[in-house]
């Protein structure tokens, strides 16, 4: 009862990669012919690679080895990879948010350091301007006083020699007058 | 006139019958027909691109142009330098599957 379908079996198999070569055989040409085209219509730009290989090594030798390039500093600015060159501050100039001032963009953290009381400087600074009203109210008639105290005695003294309450002839009558 | 004489005489047309179409000659008569030919050509093709095979092949051509000269190389020469590698360098893979393609069509062509 196999032996039928064996050989079925075989024969398909026999058969099966008949076909198969076939096809295979079909598209080999197909491949040949397409690289033929290719290679009489010279639309292989590197067929001789070698060649192109070793001229384009050499080219990219010479320019590493020239030492005016790239990465080093050419003229004034770096050169990037693709030829761009850029200032190293950046120049664009905007408006700060926080004071309103016109701004470089290069200069801006610094900037913003000062302007928003990052710093100790920006901190003292805005400690004093805020206390010092508050300071002159506070403390500012004894100050005063004091400086018209001292300078009426210092005004006696010089004047008459006495310590006296001769006060009442001048205008600062803050003198005591027994 | 005289040179027709010398024809041969014409082939009866029973002669055709009594050359049987070979078993092969069906099936690919039938695997034509059904366009089924074609689709396991564009199997295989594809198949053979993706693991790389073309791209090989093609390497072959151009070196072979590259020696040869780009003017002197024929269709013919290019076929039988990749011939050999061409055929033995077919993934198993791929192989098996169109067989099995291959062997499912001709049993459900009854043959």
């Amino acid at each position: 009862m196999s032996a039928p379908n064996d050989d079925n079996a075989s024969a398909h198999s026999q058969l099966s990669s008949h076909f198969f070569a076939g096809l295979l055989d079909s598209i080999i040409v197909d491949v040949a012919s397409e690289c033929h085209r290719i290679a009489r219509l010279g639309l292989d730009r590197n067929l001789e690679e070698e060649e192109e290989e070793l001229r384009l090594s050499a080219q990219a030798r010479v320019r590493v080895a020239d030492p005016s390039n790239s990465g080093e500093v050419n003229n004034k600015h770096v050169v990037d990879i693709f030829g761009q060159t850029h200032p190293a501050v950046a120049n664009e100039i905007f408006e700060c948010m926080n004071c309103g001032r016109s701004i470089m963009a290069g200069r801006f953290a610094p900037h913003l350091e000062k302007c928003m009381g990052k710093g100790r400087k920006a901190r003292l600074k805005s400690t004093r301007s805020s206390k010092t009203p508050q300071n002159r109210y506070s403390r500012g008639s004894p100050v005063s006083t004091y400086y018209t105290y001292s300078n009426s005695a210092s005004v006696n003294r010089i004047v008459n020699g006495t310590p006296g309450p001769t006060g009442e002839e001048y205008a600062d009558g803050t003198f005591e007058e027994t | 006139m005289r040179p027709s004489i010398n024809r041969p005489p014409t082939p009866e047309a029973e002669e055709d019958q009594e050359k049987e179409p070979t078993l092969q000659e069906i099936i690919n008569i039938k695997l034509i027909e059904s366009g089924e030919k074609e689709r396991l050509k564009e199997l295989l093709r594809e198949r053979l691109t993706e693991c790389g095979w073309r791209d090989e092949m093609k390497a072959l051509c151009r070196a072979f142009t590259r020696k040869k000269g780009r003017n002197n190389v024929t269709v013919d020469d290019l076929v039988h330098v990749i011939t050999p590698k061409g055929r033995a360098s077919v993934p198993d893979s791929v192989k098996a599957e169109l067989l099995q393609r291959i062997r499912t069509f001709l049993v459900s062509a009854a043959l």
